[in-house]
């Protein structure tokens, strides 16, 4: 009897566990195939904002030969272009800040997924976040050959480290003249013509190692360290988005000069990217093992990109945000973009996934 | 009684031991106290790129040497904001919320430096813990000052010095700084509701109000903990210890430090203009409370006339606080500000001579009110200079030194200032306070020390012709922030105003006027 039993008990054990098993791996295999198309809108949602920086640098490019272009009708004499052509320097100054903080803006979104690929990491470097040769440490490893035929040897990173302080006067050594581009009688710090010679290479620049990144990015094959990486790195800028964009609504013309323009349009730009990528990529993984957790990173989205939506459309109707609700919006985005990173890094612990970048 | 008790006493027995066996197996059963805090292991993605200490420990808030009692990281969901606080200490709030302290944090000036420097380096973000540590406490010690953030936000952690932050400290370290404190935030805390408080206010005093805890923050020491900051390699190119900040030592050695006038004495005072004066009148007397204004120099985050853009510059508002009680807060704080600026400095013509064609004259520059040198801090932003201007009978200016331009927002680059410098590896000074390729720091020159004066001389040639009597203007002049500094952090056009600690007038044959 206890012998008949114990064979039941073993078969229906043995039952039990392949059925246990196959339901495993059903789901394994569906949340499986759910990443792999989600991998691939990683893949091309960074392609594409790859292609924006390009475009953006090639802008960027064409207004710094543009600007280029009238020095040089001058021969060289900064002073001479200023006294024929103070309108149009002033304007096209004004369109390489603009343009340069639009080109900026594209590489930050997708910063954290080339610093996070070794392949293409070096690009970090060179674009964004690299020292000058002179540094020990993370140098920015290329040549910068300019117009005039001189080649500035690792001369470090071209957003910060050379084209920023150029186009905004920071580097006094840089500015060639000091001029009242806003024609309002005085010449306040930053008014001034920059080097031409420096600002034509290192535009010239950005677009060639943008266009160097694309190829490289184009080889990469996504996985599930990528995904979250992309996430977690992104969705952050979304947050400091809508802070600059909370300080905006604070500012007066009195001091505005060069605050950035309403980041409203890139938040949710970005910010749909983000939940297409958790959506179909991250979410089959996280809520594998914690349906609950998923969720909540799901409703954060959610609140995130409807509190985004609502205030976007509220402000190209025409609505005056107070100080009080400006400051309240802002930190409301920043609070639900920092939990959502917090839990979708929560996730990626618990799945043991790597987070690079 | 006998025979009763003999023959109950194996069930007395037996009922002892099932007592004493069912203590055990509770006490055994009981789940064990939880240790308050976060282990570093349970932080997702936490940098430790500074390695361990010399014990091989990890040094999670490095290079900040803030520290918790036990070693643990904080929940942020267990530090109350001080918006909770103020519940039931509203004075207190009140007092707190426009101050410095409050807004250490999210001031957008100090938060866009910070961003500048963590740019400067793959591992900036942790080595901005440095900064953070004074700065922002609670984002720190939650491991939030992290490339990757994976613990949860909360209120307390945007309000800089917050309630919390002080009431819990156990240990302070002034002479080393950066940080140097112990909080035992996790341990000596309470979580108790506010009906529970009322029921039970002790129990919420022993928490927070520890005998060891108050004592060390009515102490220098407390404040001298993040009143002084050196560079290492940790987080700049010093190659050997860079003195960058020494209010607690300048403290300490003066007339001030040896007679217990304390930091908490003046910018606590509750009206800390009045209170210098009584000491510079001789009476050390104490003030009758501590108010939690901690009043300072900086003037620029308290010019309402800024309007909005004050909002801006100070970071929004904090939590609990409305615009309109805002400003009102801010305005009553400036106030005091520029009252306590006013009296700490003097200036006395010394000596003044006219021969082979030459004006020379001495000014001393006073320091008659501070207790530590003036200017303190870092200064290679807040910085002072003289101003002088020599006039004859008709007003004619015949010497100037030290004006400043009110379009750019520069002063005169040959003017007497008292200003420190950071300088690159290669000596070339660094003027946004980018500490973390700052290899060395220089002075144009140092901070006049408590009761002490600098005495400053000046020649000027004098036609022949000049008619007397010869009129001599002087303003000593303090700004909280150089003007490349401004632009290269936030990019806007904001000219930072200077402010006028002392002016003085003489006639250089013997009539004077001097302000305040």
């Amino acid at each position: 009897m206890s012998k008949k039993l114990n064979k039941r008990g073993q078969a229906s054990a043995l039952a039990m566990a392949l059925l246990a098993a196959l339901s495993i791996s059903g789901e394994v295999s569906a949340a499986t195939d759910a990443e792999v198309r989600g991998l691939a809108s990683v893949k091309q949602f960074t392609l594409d904002h790859n292609a924006r920086l390009i475009a953006q640098a090639q802008l960027l490019e064409t207004a710094v030969a543009d600007y280029a272009a009238i020095i040089k009708a001058h021969k060289g004499d900064y002073q001479a272009a200023w006294n024929a052509d103070k309108k149009q320097l002033a304007r096209q100054i004004e369109t390489i800040r603009t343009l340069w903080l639009e080109t900026s803006n594209q590489y930050e979104t997708i910063e954290g997924i080339v610093a996070g690929i070794p392949a293409t990491a070096k690009y970090d470097l060179i674009l964004d976040a690299g020292n000058p040769g002179s540094e020990s440490e993370d140098v920015a490893e290329y040549d910068l050959p300019l117009p005039d035929g001189k080649v500035l040897k690792r001369p470090g990173n071209l957003f910060h480290g050379i084209t920023e302080p150029l186009f905004w006067g920071m580097d006094e050594a840089l500015v060639k003249l000091e001029v009242d581009l806003n024609g309002d009688g005085k010449i306040s710090r930053g008014e001034m013509l920059f080097d031409a010679n420096l600002g034509l290479g290192a535009a010239g620049a950005l677009t060639h190692w943008s266009k160097a990144l694309q190829a490289d990015m184009s080889a990469w094959k996504p996985n599930r360290d990528d995904a979250f990486t992309s996430v977690v790195t992104m969705t952050p800028t979304v947050g400091d988005y809508f802070g600059e964009w909370k300080e905006s609504q604070f500012i007066s013309e009195e001091i505005g000069a060069f605050v950035a323009q309403s980041r409203l349009a890139d938040v949710l730009g970005i910010m749909g990217g983000c939940k297409k990528m958790y959506f179909s990529a991250i979410s089959p993984v996280v809520a594998s093992n914690d349906a609950a957790l998923d969720q909540q990173i799901k409703n954060g989205f959610e609140e995130l990109l409807s509190l985004v939506e609502d205030t976007y459309a509220r402000e190209k109707a025409g609505t005056q945000f107070g100080t009080e609700e400006a400051d309240a919006l802002g930190n409301e985005a920043q609070d639900i973009a920092d939990r959502v990173v917090a839990m979708v890094l929560q996730a990626a612990a618990k799945n043991e996934v790597t987070i690079r970048g | 009684m006998k025979s009763q008790f003999k023959k109950n006493a194996p069930w007395l027995a037996l009922g002892l031991l099932a007592s004493i066996g069912l203590m055990l197996a509770a006490e055994w059963l009981r789940p064990q106290a939880v240790e308050p805090g976060v282990d570093l292991a349970d932080i997702p993605f936490y940098q430790l790129p500074f390695g361990p200490d010399a014990e091989g420990n990890p040094r999670p808030f490095w290079p900040s040497r803030l520290k918790t009692e036990n070693g643990r990281l904080i929940e942020p969901k267990t530090i109350q904001s001080a918006a909770a606080c103020a519940e039931c200490h509203q004075r207190e709030f009140d007092e707190w919320a426009p101050s410095l302290h409050a807004i250490a944090g999210r001031d957008v000036i100090y938060e866009k430096a910070v961003e500048v420097n963590e740019d400067l380096h793959r591992n900036g973000i942790e080595k901005a813990r440095f900064c953070e540590g004074c700065h922002a406490p609670g984002e720190v010690l939650a491991g939030r000052t992290n490339r990757f953030k994976s613990v949860m936000p909360s209120d307390a952690e945007t309000e800089g010095l917050t309630c919390v932050m002080c009431h819990t400290a156990t240990h302070a370290d002034p002479v080393e700084g950066n940080g140097a404190l112990t909080l035992a935030v996790n341990t000596g805390v309470d979580q108790l509701s506010n009906p529970m408080i009322l029921a039970a206010p002790r129990d919420h005093s022993r928490a927070f109000g520890a005998t060891q805890t108050n004592d060390l923050i009515a102490s220098a020491d407390f404040c001298g903990a993040c009143h002084t900051e050196n560079y290492d390699s940790s987080m700049s190119k010093a190659v050997s210890r860079q003195h960058v900040q020494s209010t607690f030592v300048e403290w300490r050695d003066s007339w001030y430090g040896r007679n217990d006038v304390t930091c908490q004495d003046c910018h606590m005072a509750p009206d800390p203009a009045a209170y210098v004066r009584q000491i510079r009148d001789g009476n050390l007397a104490k003030p009758e409370r501590y108010a939690h204004n901690f009043v300072g120099s900086n003037y620029l985050m308290f010019d309402t006339a800024l309007g909005s853009n004050l909002t801006y510059l100070r970071g929004g508002l904090l939590p609990g606080l409305t615009e309109t009680k805002n400003t009102q807060l801010i305005e009553r704080q400036g106030q005091a500000t520029r009252e306590l600026l006013r009296a700490a400095a003097g200036l006395e013509l010394r000596h003044s001579e006219v021969a082979d064609g030459q004006l020379r004259f001495s000014i001393a520059v006073q320091n008659l009110g501070a207790g530590h040198n003036l200017p303190t801090g870092v200064i290679d932003q807040k910085h002072m200079w003289l101003e002088v201007i020599v006039r004859d009978a008709d007003g004619n200016s015949l010497y100037h030194s030290g004006a400043f331009d009110g379009v750019r927002g520069e002063t005169d680059p040959d003017a007497v200032i008292w200003r420190e410098d950071f300088r690159d590896a290669e000596g070339k000074r660094i003027p946004d306070h980018l500490t973390f390729i700052t290899a060395e720091i220089t002075h144009l020159r140092p901070g006049i020390p408590p009761k002490g004066e600098d005495l400053v001389s000046y020649q000027a040639p004098l036609a022949a012709d000049v008619r007397g009597p010869l009129i001599l203007e002087t303003r000593l002049w303090y700004r909280v922030a150089t003007q490349e500094f401004a632009y290269n952090t936030l990019k806007i056009d904001l000219v930072i105003p200077p402010f006028e600690l002392a002016a003085a007038t003489y006639s250089l044959n013997g009539a004077n006027e001097t302000r305040p």
